[in-house]
């Protein structure tokens, strides 16, 4: 399992049988094995190779490393994924790559735990963390492919609507909208809320900003003195930073 | 069925099923401490999954037979102190017993097995395997006292 990581896939692309393509014409098959579906249609050809992963019938053997691993005290690992790899790859692939990677990380949750348990070291231990990278940059990717088709469908970035709105105390926030199964005008605790304030409050609000500027004001007086007081303690290194 | 914050939108009818393309729950195949039937795998498992979601994760992705899902939450210990003597509490943790189905059994195989090594003979490793050989030797007791205290004679 450990092959997972490495960059192996990208040489251990193979033409599958259901593809009638000659091996010479430079069109890597992609087996969707993992899905275990046929798929007799040919797919169109592109630039990346494919990902491919074998069929695995093992059950819970794959919740455990190699046999030929066990007992190893070092485990080789090839490179985590990085998100520019990651970029090349459709999302076909990158969803069974999340597979084989979840897969790994299960089995090394499982390592881990059995060597604890039997408080021995763990081997190879930062597998774990190349794993966590890689599945974090597959969301990464993933993201942002959502988030340009839905500024090219929909010209909005954040998936999820909202605007800025007031409180009943003047302060301003984000408000994120959130799906009713009724409209608002008869949605009682929608309408009980006070997304204004009136007129009194204005006063407050002044006092609140002056409040703050008060703190900044204070913190960054503080601040000077200390500064002052350091170089009153320690002339030679103020003369130094000058220099 | 998916762990951390997920928005999903308010179900009604008709709409099509909740579907989740990239599952971030782990399951932990532990060694059961208490002893199990042959049947019967112990997990650990996130703590939002339900014996359903279980159920599914074990046959969608690993392709294992199931039959029954029994789960329940460990409690964490919380009787440790800190430097502070602040309690420390250790994390829940939700347990799962899967009984396999159509008659398969699982046993949970030593991963740490003794492996025989023997270093190359002149190597640094091989004369300080022989040099703590010859100190154990050493500090051996004279077998021809029967176990008397080296103090104890002349």
């Amino acid at each position: 399992m450990a092959a997972a990581l490495c960059r192996c896939f990208f040489s251990a692309v193979r033409v599958s049988g259901v593809l009638q393509a000659p091996p010479g014409a430079g069109l890597s098959g992609l087996t969707s094995n993992l899905l275990h579906k046929k798929t007799t249609k040919v797919e169109p050809f592109y630039q990346c190779k494919f990902l491919h992963t074998t069929l695995s019938r093992r059950g819970l053997e794959e919740f455990f490393d190699d046999r030929k691993n066990w007992g190893e005290t070092v485990v080789k690992s090839g490179d985590e994924w990085h998100a520019k790899h990651l970029r090349n790859k459709s999302n076909e692939d990158l969803h069974k790559l999340w597979y084989v990677l979840l897969k790994e990380k299960n089995m090394l949750l499982t390592l881990e735990q059995e060597a604890k348990r039997q408080s021995l070291p763990m081997p190879s231990p930062e597998r774990l963390e190349k794993v966590e990278k890689s599945m974090g940059r597959i969301d990464l990717v993933i993201k942002e492919r959502e988030v340009a088709l839905r500024l090219l469908q929909t010209g909005h970035e954040n998936p999820r609507p909202g605007e800025w709105r007031n409180d009943f105390l003047g302060r301003t926030y984000w408000y994120n909208s959130k799906e009713w199964p009724i409209p608002w005008y008869l949605n009682k605790k929608y309408n009980r809320r006070k997304f204004f304030y009136s007129p009194r409050v204005k006063h407050f609000i002044r006092l609140r900003i002056e409040q703050h500027l008060k703190k900044q004001a204070r913190m960054k007086s503080l601040e000077k003195k200390k500064q002052l007081l350091l170089q009153e303690k320690f002339p030679h290194l103020a003369a130094q930073s000058q220099n | 069925m998916a762990s951390g914050k997920v928005l999903y939108p308010l179900y009604q009818l008709g709409n099509p099923q909740l579907r989740i393309f990239r599952p971030n729950f782990f399951m932990t195949l532990v060694r059961p401490g208490v002893t199990q039937p042959e049947d019967t795998v112990q997990f650990r498992i996130s703590m939002q999954m339900t014996r359903v979601d279980v159920k599914n994760y074990l046959e969608k992705i690993y392709n294992v037979p199931v039959s029954v899902v029994r789960t329940r939450i460990q409690y964490g210990a919380n009787n440790k102190r800190n430097h502070k003597n602040q309690k420390v509490k250790k994390p829940d943790y939700k347990v799962a017993y899967v009984q396999l189905g159509q008659g398969q059994t699982f046993q949970f195989p030593n991963l740490f097995p003794e492996k025989e090594e023997t270093p190359e003979p002149g190597s640094v490793e091989d004369i300080q395997k022989q040099f703590m050989e010859n100190e154990r030797q050493r500090q051996t007791a004279d077998p021809r006292r029967g176990g008397v205290t080296d103090w104890f004679g002349l």
